[in-house]
């Protein structure tokens, strides 16, 4: 008894002192992100208007709008998901659903959760290589798409898997029993039930495209284009690249501050919304999922 | 087990066997030899005859021998369809073989003498100091760029670490579920804000009021871009982190309060402890983040070739070294295979990192 | 044979029918006069990669009779039965010896389509494992499969079938509704009726009722007792062998122990390990 005694009062006090930090970090990290968000959506919205929205820029990109730019990003993430979904969800159905488990789809596995971290800029190189030199499509929007597209690639891959997986095995065993073959298994039963969580992944893959800056830099973007882009082989403005060179090389870098922080709210709009769109997706799935 | 299969039924050869299709079709067939190799042998293999079972008619061996391995028979689409998914897969993996042919075929070339330029030695390359490609007598020396990412890599995990798992404590053991379901995915939404625009609130905001507070020439420096790549890691680290906590199981914490344990000596030592594997994944994912992070470092780290000395130096790490020279190269030149090397490092750099958080991850996992 | 060098009863061809059989009298009765013949296994031995989990099975299973599979976990009864219907098929490593003819076809023979077979022989879960799809769906996927498509015919097929399994009533109201709304006997009554649309010449259950409460459970025995057709039922409930079954197969250990109408192997039982077993020393 007389040993609880000895450090009951120290022990309460430690105990409230490390409660304390931790909710005050926490605190802190939570005050830190919501000004980081206010700040930019305080800066972004006085340059936001329908001329922002809809105009080419002009006058040294002092004036006008980002049109060019959101077609451009639009263009590049949409056109990187027909290249990432296909061949994503196709290699996620054949590593569940086909593979033998064993060394070979663990090696398949771990490549594919290390692409998921190789570097952006990496994936750049790569593409500027194969693509834009090998291939020979040029500085591109074609480029730039496929370059996102295998950038995007892993994520949507994996994430793809674990909703195959998460799909209850007996789902399977019934389509066989009644006489599906196996195609027929995973088109007509299995697919449906894993698509939202497949598509859950795609989106927020889609978000990742929309918000990435060096792959695109070094194969497909352009400063300025006087007009959208009309052919996969154009080079195509970026609503990253545009902040990039605004705010780094521009002619008049402090005038054009609106600029930049209008086009880096239209780009968070873009990118959280769709993240926020795949939260609210998943979480919904996670309560209507009844198996 | 397959050579010692073959022996064992020879010895047997004189019992009688039954003539079937089947025990036709097994000898001749190789595959399910080949299939029993990777098998361990059970202990079935010799069942002891508890409550008096009777021995079969047929030793294991020659039923064994008899048995024909059972396979789903597949029509022509289906192979049509299995080959198209296989093939993805192996897109989805080979595009790592890929990248890594490409790098290097772009980059070999920096170590041999071309167009009477001399090769440049691995030594030094990667030891040198000195990075002034566009020099007349250019010289490329990775080891301040190096140095300059894992400068950054480390300062901005030696921030981010604390407060990330701080955060991921909050909110696996101190917040109650409502907080948490609004909470988490709240952190996770701003691991995905793109890092350029953290890079311009660093160049607008961070930098002079450094430069300001600190009386520094400039605001673009190590300290900067480590707290915008801080901000950046937290919500990662926090998010894995919080996971790794949260899979604790309850029992091990119920058995720590029972003991009378305090909230803090549960967390400290026993939940901690137990999901140090994840933890410690969540950290090096953060750090892998850092260090493959381009935009923030481009635009805030000041871009000065040198081994930083302080914390308010200005650095070049590999990664905006790439973005920001591979614009001017011409394709083929001297300096181009020379960026293209130093994608190489970065490669080898993010893959140790990765193999690493893998690992850790895995062992925690067994351990469980 | 092998199974007659060992004393097994293993083939009862000539003795079902004379023995009283209690209350599936009711549809045994015209089949137990030396019913048809259909499932015929010859000497089986099955291999889960090195480990044999049935060794030397040979068995007939008579024609719209109920037959249970009992014994303790682990002894191959499941085993055995997903081989009737070669589910055994995706699990990779797995090799089969011996012959299993259904109606006097062999099923692993070289002519044999694994998917028509599995048409001619339902089956039924030990979980319900009904699709995420509506009731009216479920039922339908087998028909669809074989190219039944018109609404009228479609319609049809899925109120014989749920009439069959005795769950018209239920859910007619609420075709379109997700089969996962039901109760866990409603859900294993529409993965009998799933079955069923398929007009199986056979229907397997693996420890169908395990899953389920006691309610649910009588009334999928009141429709295995009353369905008057070809079943083969895998029960870990030896009580509910005795009651819904004709003829009873005990296993234990990968082996056929014994074989005969259920009556006579739970009153008198010719083996002490069947003895031991209902009596309750093992398993």
């Amino acid at each position: 008894m007389f040993l609880l005694g000895y450090s009951k009062e120290a022990r309460k006090r430690r105990d409230q002192l490390a409660t304390g930090v931790i909710v005050a970090l926490a605190g802190f990290i939570l005050l830190v992100l919501a000004s980081l968000l206010i700040y930019i959506c305080v800066q972004g919205i006085s340059a936001i208007n329908w001329e922002f929205l809809s105009q080419f820029p002009r006058e040294s990109m002092t004036k006008g709008g980002i049109l060019p730019a959101i077609v451009g990003t639009l263009y590049l993430a949409l056109g990187s998901m027909v290249i990432s979904i296909p061949l994503g969800f196709g290699a996620a159905i054949y590593l569940s659903e086909y593979a033998k488990q064993g060394p070979l789809v663990s090696v398949i596995r771990l490549g594919v959760a290390n692409l998921a971290g190789v570097p952006s800029v990496v994936f750049g190189l790569f593409g500027l290589s194969l693509f834009v030199t090998t291939f020979g499509f040029g500085r591109s929007l074609l480029s730039g798409c496929l370059t996102l597209g295998l950038l995007t690639l892993p994520t949507v891959t994996a994430a793809a898997e674990e909703a195959l997986r998460q799909t209850p095995g007996s789902f399977r065993e019934a389509a066989l029993a009644l006489g599906a073959n196996r195609f027929q298994a995973i088109r007509q039963v299995i697919l449906p039930a894993a698509l939202p969580g497949m598509l859950t992944g795609a989106i927020l893959a889609l978000g990742r495209a929309a918000g990435e800056t060096a792959p695109i830099s070094l194969t497909s973007a352009t400063a300025y284009s006087p007009s959208l882009p009309d052919s996969p082989f154009n080079e195509a403005m970026a609503l990253t690249t545009h902040i990039y060179n605004l705010a780094t090389n521009g002619a008049n870098i402090a005038g054009t501050r609106p600029q930049q922080f209008g086009t880096s709210l239209v780009l968070m709009a873009i990118v959280l919304g769709l993240s926020l769109a795949a939260v609210i997706l998943r979480a919904r799935l996670r309560r209507s999922r009844k198996w | 087990m397959s050579e010692k299969e073959p022996k064992i039924s020879q010895d047997n050869r004189d019992r009688p066997e039954e003539p079937t299709l089947a025990s036709v079709v097994s000898v001749t067939d190789g595959a399910s030899l080949f299939e029993e190799v990777d098998e361990k042998p059970k202990a079935p293999l010799k069942v002891p005859s508890l409550e008096g079972a009777p021995a079969p008619a047929e030793s294991y061996e020659e039923a064994s021998l008899r048995a024909i391995p059972l396979k789903p028979r597949l029509s022509k689409a289906e192979h049509g369809s299995r080959f198209f998914f296989l093939l993805c897969a192996i897109l989805a993996m080979g595009q790592m073989l890929l990248i890594m042919v490409f790098l290097f075929t772009e980059s070999v070339g920096l170590l041999f003498s071309q167009g009477g330029s001399p090769g440049v030695s691995l030594g030094s390359f990667l030891f040198g100091r000195d990075w002034y490609p566009t020099y007349p007598d250019a010289s490329f020396g990775a080891l301040a760029l190096i140095g300059g990412s894992l400068a950054v890599t480390v300062v901005s995990t030696a921030i981010a670490a604390p407060l990330g798992l701080g955060l991921a404590m909050f909110l696996s053991c101190i917040a109650g579920r409502r907080t948490r379901e609004w909470v988490k995915p709240a952190v996770e939404l701003l691991a995905s804000v793109p890092s350029v625009v953290l890079g311009l609130v660093g160049m607008v905001v961070i930098a002079p009021f450094l430069q300001q507070t600190l009386n520094l020439p400039t605001g673009l420096n190590l300290l900067n871009a480590s707290l915008i790549l801080a901000i950046m890691a937290t919500p990662t680290i926090a998010s894995l982190g919080e996971d790794a906590l949260s899979a604790v199981p309850q029992d091990v914490k119920d058995a720590s309060y029972a003991l009378g344990a305090t909230r803090w000596e549960t967390i400290w030592r026993v939940t901690t402890p137990a999901a140090l594997g994840g933890l410690s994944t969540a950290v090096i994912l953060g750090l892998g983040r850092s260090l493959g992070e381009t935009m923030v470092v481009l635009m805030v780290a000041g871009g000065a070739a040198q081994i930083p000395n302080s914390l308010f130096d200005s650095v070049r790490p590999l990664t905006s070294t790439l973005a920001a020279e591979m614009g001017e190269t011409a394709i083929g030149s001297r300096h181009y295979q020379a960026l293209f090397a130093l994608g190489v490092i970065l490669f080898f750099m993010t893959l140790a990192f990765n193999l690493l958080a893998w690992y850790l991850s895995r062992r925690w996992r067994t351990r469980r | 044979m092998v199974a007659e060098q060992n004393g097994f009863e293993a083939a009862p061809n000539g003795q079902g029918g004379g023995a009283g059989q209690g209350d599936g009298a009711g549809q045994g009765g015209d089949a137990g006069q030396g019913g048809e013949v259909i499932i015929k296994a010859d000497n089986v031995s099955f291999f889960y990669g090195q480990f044999q989990a049935l060794k030397n099975i040979s068995v007939d299973i008579m024609a719209d009779e109920v037959t249970a599979f009992i014994g303790p976990s682990g002894c191959g009864k499941s085993t055995f039965l997903k081989l009737l219907n070669r589910m055994h098929d995706f699990v990779p490593g797995t090799r089969l010896a011996g012959e299993i003819q259904i109606r006097g076809t062999s099923i692993y023979g070289p002519e044999a389509d694994p998917v028509d077979i599995r048409r001619r022989v339902g089956m039924v879960f030990q979980r319900p494992n009904p699709f995420p799809k509506s009731i009216y769906d479920n039922i339908c996927y087998g028909p669809r499969l074989v190219g039944v498509n018109r609404k009228a015919d479609l319609d049809q097929v899925v109120e014989r079938a749920l009439k069959a399994a005795a769950l018209w009533d239920d859910v007619k109201d609420k075709l379109g509704k997700s089969a996962l709304d039901l109760s866990g006997g409603q859900q294993q009554r529409v993965c009998i009726a799933r079955a069923l649309a398929l007009e199986p010449e056979i229907l397997l259950m693996d420890e169908p009722t395990s899953a389920l409460d006691p309610i649910a459970t009588s009334k999928v025995e009141d429709w295995i007792r009353g369905a008057g057709m070809s079943i083969v039922i895998v029960t870990h409930n030896m009580q509910q062998a005795a009651r819904i079954s004709d003829r009873t197969a005990f296993f234990y250990m990968g082996q056929l122990i014994e074989f005969g109408p259920t009556l006579e192997l739970f009153t008198s039982p010719k083996e002490e390990r069947t003895e031991n077993y209902i009596t309750g020393r093992f398993g």
